[in-house]
């Protein structure tokens, strides 16, 4: 993907990608989601109101979802920048923006770009883009259809038997805490020392790097909690993990170059 | 804010029963409008470039698209429980569902510590996912400009630190998790590791257990291990 970056640079502002129509859709798109967003924060707002949920919870988590959102943010406008070099820049943001994930996407159009034996151009943009909107349609069109019965049934199992729901949700919760981290150690250990392949989207894990990431982002939080116990210091609490997941990619900036 | 606070709207006349299912409709209808607006680019771009896409392309690509299926549906099934009536909505529609929207709701609900499977969790959880999503909207806005013109630098600076965003998430949140969660994710993290180290060994998995793929795996086992402690009651 390195090697034809050039060509594909010239891409980014000159595609017939950037159809004046398609950044019109995307304003709509933009306008839609922000609109659903505030009318989900109003009803919830209204409801915590309703069945007496302190101000100051509900501030809380507006507070500390907004400042713990930012960093996170910045890798999905990345995702766009390496999009927009094969998709112009209306459609990669109007993906990352609605329904498409950031990880999902880039494989999904590189799927795209290499059952075309790599080619450029408007055909590949016009496959890339129906196979990166039907690969992602089945979660949203569950939820459309069939999620209400389904929650139902969970609403269900919460009232009979509360204890088991809190299980089941500890489990799902467990499970990804345990997925996660064992393909994070186990995928940084096997490639500490080795030359590492650039993925989808043309970025280098380094092993040795994946892991002193995560071991900064263990001792920062540690910190926090220090602070939050021995220091009594109770606002850190808000910012505990934007400042971890801040400073352990502060620490990852500084390691690549070592390794690299 | 204040206004908000200060009118409760027909939400004070509602049963629990009743304000979900008015979330349920609400859901529904942004999901389908969402789903709408998103094949419209298909449909325009398509007509815009005037340019059909490549069939046999397509066609090659039904295996890929099935394992996406497969996917999109146990992703939507397994994060229910979690997300809650209006965040489950929301986070499909907006995507980037592990890497931000659940570790945001967790990091929610434990600074507020609303009670687990309570009403207030469900609101805590759907005004963080909302307000993550305002954020991640306005931040891939303003993002937009510098890309347009300093593409190539800002891709250069930043995308080197990309991989190392999910360990920075999952370090820290492991640690306000571990003291709820470790007689439950004990077992699961081991098991995990144990195929993780196995699949590194077997050509064919060689790069298949990324870390999407294992947080199913990882939810299968802990499904397993956690019934099994519950019957036993040894949780």
């Amino acid at each position: 993907m390195q090697a034809s970056l050039p060509v594909l640079l010239t891409l980014g502002a000159e595609t017939p990608a950037s159809f004046p129509i398609i950044y019109a859709l995307g304003g709509v798109i933009a306008a839609v989601i922000i609109a659903m967003c505030v009318f989900f924060i109003v009803k919830s707002v209204r409801r915590a109101k309703a069945i007496g949920m302190e101000k100051k919870q509900i501030q809380e988590t507006i507070k500390s979802s907004a400042i713990f959102s930012i960093v996170p943010s910045i890798p999905i406008v990345i995702g766009i920048g390496i999009m927009m070099q094969f998709l112009g820049i209306a459609i990669p943001w109007i993906r990352l923006t609605v329904i498409g994930a950031l990880q999902y996407e880039i494989i999904a159009m590189n799927q795209a770009q290499a059952a075309m034996n790599g080619a450029t151009g408007p055909e590949m943009i016009a496959t890339a883009v129906v196979i990166m909107t039907l690969s992602i349609l089945s979660g949203p069109l569950f939820n459309a259809i069939f999620y209400k019965k389904y929650q139902g049934k969970l609403a269900d199992l919460q009232k009979k038997n509360g204890r088991l729901m809190n299980t089941v949700t500890g489990a799902l919760l467990g499970g990804l805490l345990a997925g996660m981290l064992s393909a994070i150690l186990v995928g940084g250990a096997f490639t500490v020392g080795k030359t590492p392949v650039p993925d989808a989207s043309g970025a280098v894990t380094y092993g040795e790097v994946t892991l002193i990431t995560l071991s900064a982002s263990v001792v920062i939080m540690a910190l926090c909690g220090v602070i939050l116990k021995f220091g009594k210091q109770k606002w850190i609490e808000s910012y505990a993990l934007p400042l971890t997941i801040l400073g352990s990619l502060v620490v990852a900036y500084f390691c690549v170059p070592l390794f690299s | 804010m204040r206004n908000i606070f200060k009118d409760t709207g027909k939400e004070a006349g509602q049963t629990r029963e009743q304000y979900n299912a008015s979330m349920h409709v609400i859901g529904r209808v942004f999901t389908w409008l969402s789903v709408g607006l998103i094949m419209l680019v298909s449909i325009f771009y398509c007509i815009s470039a005037k340019q059909l896409p490549n069939w046999q392309a397509l066609a090659s690509s039904i295996p890929f698209l099935l394992g996406y299926v497969a996917i999109g549906l146990i992703e939507a099934l397994s994060y229910a429980p979690l997300l809650g009536t209006s965040g489950q909505y929301m986070s499909f529609i907006t995507g980037n569902v592990s890497n931000l929207k659940l570790p945001c709701a967790i990091n929610a609900q434990n600074i507020t510590k609303v009670e687990k499977g309570s009403e207030q969790q469900e609101i805590v959880t759907t005004i963080a996912i909302a307000t993550s999503t305002i954020v991640t909207t306005v931040i891939i806005l303003i993002g937009l400009i510098p890309l347009f013109f300093l593409q190539d630098k800002i891709v250069t600076v930043l995308n080197p630190i990309s991989p190392y965003v999910i360990p920075a998430i999952f370090g820290g949140l492991t640690m306000v998790l571990i003291a709820q969660y470790w007689k439950i994710a004990a077992i699961p993290f081991v098991v995990c590791i144990v195929i993780c180290v196995v699949g590194n060994f077997i050509p064919a998995l060689a790069g298949k257990l990324t870390q999407s793929t294992m947080v199913i795996v990882g939810m299968v086992v802990s499904g397993i291990s956690t019934t099994i402690l519950y019957k036993t009651k040894k949780i």
